[in-house]
């Protein structure tokens, strides 16, 4: 009932919630799970933040990634080295984040979830002074 | 312990070797990569990257169906994930040459090499074809058992 009339309201003043900002704070809403639930991972990645990942859209992603205050600061995609190849594409990933202030592209080694070389694709959300939130 | 006058990993009756990343992740190593102990030593490996969890593996057909790279009658053993900061012990009693990486930077290269006393020649063994073969970057990873003698430690850094 209560969440009924919380709609109701939302519709009456015309807002519903844009997808930048149901996912502006942790945790993001759906399938998206913290990935240090789903592997074994630090909760906070220094230079990423604390990621969620909706585990179906593995090893892509988007992955959510957010700074200490749980405010939403990137969103990263992990595409292994071995599927950047003639015969292989990604298409339509999700974008749920908003705004991108600039973007980031470097090679990983490989870990837990994503156990292979792959290059991160980091869409950030913030300016890039701001990156230090998730520096440490 | 006169027969090894360098730098060997002896003295001690454990050895440290600890698993790092560069901050953005592109680079993972084991330091050192290569160490030359006493039979009955125990060597602990310990993960010293705050931004990813490592595993350290034997390469045996017991664990994930890969290639025999123990001596044959040795315990293999398998790690499963460390996060920083966590620790895992092995102690070798076979001489011979132990291979081992970590499973999710295998094919970035993150292997590592023991010498166990000195270990006698061994015959490489037929390929089983129902065995994961390493890949090249791993096959390169390792020091020679030569300079692991010679050195006692050897660093990749
Ligand atoms: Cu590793």
């Amino acid at each position: 009932m209560k969440m009924v009339s919380a709609a109701l309201a939302l519709m009456l003043a015309g807002t519903w919630p844009t997808l930048a900002q149901e996912v502006a704070k942790a945790p993001p809403p759906g399938a998206f799970k913290a990935v240090s639930s789903l592997v074994k991972l630090p909760d906070f990645l220094p230079g990423m933040g604390q990621l969620f990942v909706d585990p179906a859209t593995l090893p892509a992603g988007p992955f959510l990634a957010y700074d200490h205050d749980g405010k939403l600061v990137s969103t990263i995609y992990m595409l292994p080295i071995k599927d950047l190849n003639p015969n292989k594409r990604f298409d339509d990933l999700a974008s749920p984040g908003g705004n991108v202030d600039h973007v980031s592209v470097y090679y990983n080694a490989g870990h837990p979830g994503v156990e292979e070389p792959h290059v991160h694709v980091v869409l950030w959300h913030v300016a890039k002074a701001d990156e230090a939130r998730v520096a440490k | 312990m006169l027969f090894f006058p360098q730098a060997r990993a002896t003295g001690n009756d454990i050895i440290d070797v600890e698993m790092h990343g560069k901050d953005d992740g592109a680079h993972v190593w084991f330091d050192p990569a290569g160490i030359h102990v006493e039979p009955g030593q125990t060597v602990r490996w310990t993960n010293r990257d705050p931004g990813n969890s490592h595993t350290v593996t034997s390469y045996h057909p017991d664990v994930f169906d890969r290639p025999l790279r123990i001596p044959a009658n040795a315990k293999p053993w398998n790690s499963d994930y460390l996060l920083p900061g966590q620790s895992f012990s092995v102690t070798l009693t076979v001489p011979g040459v132990y291979d081992y990486y970590c499973v999710p930077h295998e094919h970035a290269g993150m292997v590592g090499r023991i010498v166990v006393g000195t270990p006698q020649p061994v015959a490489p063994s037929a390929v089983d074809p129902s065995l994961t073969p390493l890949p090249d970057v791993a096959l390169n990873g390792f020091p020679p058992v030569d300079e692991i003698i010679a050195k006692g430690i050897v660093r990749r850094v």
